[in-house]
């Protein structure tokens, strides 16, 4: 019992720390590939005369496309697993082979979405296809390969009743769900509007200008990754590792407490700890940065035009 | 999108005709599973649709601001609304079907707080986000006070946006549609396992041990799908961006409820018709 017990805490660890992992990996990869919700700038930009060399991949939401690529990567290596192949190599194979798929999917997204662009001027540039592409798909590889491994302890070490494939589906979609709500804004506000103002939102009259050159030449998408990796990835990382060590922490320790209901308690009791300091948080903002005077709030106005 | 300036699409009240329409299919579908798989199907049916019906309910609640908000634009999470609530419900899926063997009221249960965990720890985490990594105070661009705290909005709205953050109205929005996404996506999950354990076995000639990773992965996989359909649908309903609860948009939520038990009729029909044809 205690031992189980032990080994059930390791194992949840262990997965929190893989989830950290890809929802780090996760929310760099989209920023580099430009797959959020702020790709709408992206997309924007050219037809407003702003012309970049920003990759433009965002065809489907993170979520689906996480979704496709975990449950495609997690059924490989289900199925490498039934005909007896060692589980950390048909986890690797599964991963390398969905990961091929989300090169297809990139570069076709690119070449798609830049060339509805044609008509504003905007060129589809090869050697972002080449350069940027690759390096998508390495951040993908990490992303799927620890959330289908996190998948695989669930089955394994913990007896979840779902088969890996379904758990893939699962995880892949709250992957790219907690990803894209944690890391678009950083991505979106801080990095492709980084001449606005820190601390106020982007105006919505300055849609569309977003940041097209670096400190020497034109701004790449590699830029992306390498600004949004100081917080927007970590961050992300730590919302979707929170997220399953603690689904996995509550199930684990109280399950066997009041008939199952052990597990429920601890649940509510995590959601009101977090609603406490998510409080403590806005109040914070509130109290520390105050209101908005009327110089400030004109500033990025001025700046915008 | 409403922050750029266009007008909401889609009325606001009830289309009578459709609704009717709709209430028909979905007996039809009821008369039908009634015909084919007796009462016990039909009773499956009626909690298929009742969390067909709990997750379009609860996707009203989810904060989403969408590309808008990724600027700061607007109030809410910046991503889709189906694909955040579909995170958060599967999420809860997940804790509900590992507690299936406990019994319904806990899977249920574990279900709800499953999803209401994962969206509790997401909207903490967007306005730590917010606030750490941008300055950028939470403010609702639909009401003046938040009706939980009392807190006002005008003055910490940034010049030439809607709002921005996640207000904590919108926070308990948040874990309030996590919570019913999961029960209703684990109440869809319940009913159909119950329905292939009761079908596979006889149609198979084989122990329930033998049947049940099947009966799991079947049941899993129609409520990952249905809870996809209801929760895209209800996007449809909102069109856009919505804040929570105080939206006025968060009215319109009888609509949904009515295309939500139509679509989980016909789709519930089609998966208890898997084993029962």
């Amino acid at each position: 019992m205690v031992e189980n017990l032990v080994l059930g805490i390791g194992v949840t660890a262990l997965a929190g720390a893989l989830a950290t992992v890809a929802g780090a990996a996760e929310d760099t990869e989209s920023d580099i590939g430009s797959q959020g919700d702020p790709n709408s700038q992206v997309q924007l930009a050219p037809q407003m005369g702003y012309i970049h060399r920003i990759y433009n991949k965002a065809i489907s939401g993170e979520p689906p496309a996480y979704g496709l690529w975990c449950a495609l990567g997690a059924g490989i290596a289900w199925a490498f697993m039934a005909i007896n192949l060692n589980a950390i190599l048909a986890l690797i194979v599964g991963a390398a082979v969905a990961v091929f798929v989300q090169g297809v999917y990139a570069t076709t997204a690119y070449l798609g979405r830049t060339a509805s662009l044609a008509k504003f001027e905007q060129p589809v540039y090869i050697d972002i296809l080449k350069s940027v592409t690759t390096v998508t798909m390495a951040h993908a590889f990490v992303a799927i390969f620890t959330t289908i491994s996190m998948c695989y302890l669930m089955v394994a070490a913990l007896g979840h009743p779902f088969p890996l494939p379904l758990l893939g589906l699962v995880w892949g979609i709250a992957l790219g769900a907690a990803g894209s709500a944690t890391g678009n804004p950083f991505y979106g506000k801080e990095r492709q509007y980084q001449e606005q103002k820190f601390g106020a939102g982007v105006p919505i009259s300055a849609s569309g200008n977003i940041v097209r050159y670096a400190e020497a030449g034109e701004r790449s998408s590699l830029d992306n990754g390498w600004f949004t990796s100081k917080l927007g990835g970590p961050a992300s990382g730590l919302c979707f590792g929170l997220i399953v060590f603690f689904e996995l922490w509550r199930t684990v320790l109280f399950e066997p407490f009041a008939g199952g209901w052990g597990a429920v308690i601890a649940g509510v009791v995590v959601i009101l700890i977090f609603m406490v300091i998510d409080r403590f948080v806005e109040t914070w903002a509130r109290t520390t940065f105050g209101p908005y005077t009327e110089v400030a709030a004109a500033e990025p106005e001025e700046a915008a035009s | 999108m409403s922050a750029l300036g266009g007008a909401a699409a889609g009325g606001e009240g009830i289309n009578p005709t459709a609704s009717v329409i709709g209430i028909v299919i979905l007996l039809v579908a009821l008369g039908i599973t009634f015909f084919i798989a007796s009462t016990g199907g039909a009773v499956a049916l009626i909690g298929i649709i009742l969390g067909g019906a709990l997750i379009g309910f609860g996707v009203h609640f989810v904060p989403v601001g969408g590309a808008p908000a990724a600027m700061g634009q607007a109030p809410g999470i910046a991503t889709g609304v189906a694909m955040l609530a579909a995170g958060a419900g599967l999420a809860g899926l997940f804790g509900g079907a590992w507690a299936a063997e406990l019994g319904f009221a806990v899977a249920l249960g574990a279900g709800a707080v499953g999803g209401g965990l994962m969206m509790a720890i997401t909207c903490m985490m967007v306005n730590v986000i917010y606030v750490f990594g941008m300055g950028i105070p939470s403010a609702s661009g639909k009401v003046d006070k938040d009706p939980i705290t009392g807190d006002t909005f005008p003055e910490y709205k940034s010049q030439g946006t809607e709002g921005h953050g996640l207000p904590f109205i919108s926070y308990v929005g948040g874990v309030i549609g996590g919570t019913l996404g999961g029960l209703g996506g684990t109440l869809i999950y319940l009913e159909l396992l119950a329905v292939y354990e009761a079908a596979l076995p006889v149609i198979y000639n084989a122990p329930l041990e033998e049947i049940l990773p099947v009966a799991v992965s079947l049941a899993g996989i129609f409520a990952v799908g249905m809870f996809l359909v209801n929760a895209v649908l209800t996007a449809y309903n909102i069109t856009g961006t919505i804040e929570g609860p105080h939206d006025p948009k968060f009215k319109r939520f009888p609509r949904a409820i009515i295309a939500a038990a139509v679509a989980s009729s016909v789709c519930g029909m089609l998966a208890i018709m898997v084993v029962a044809l």
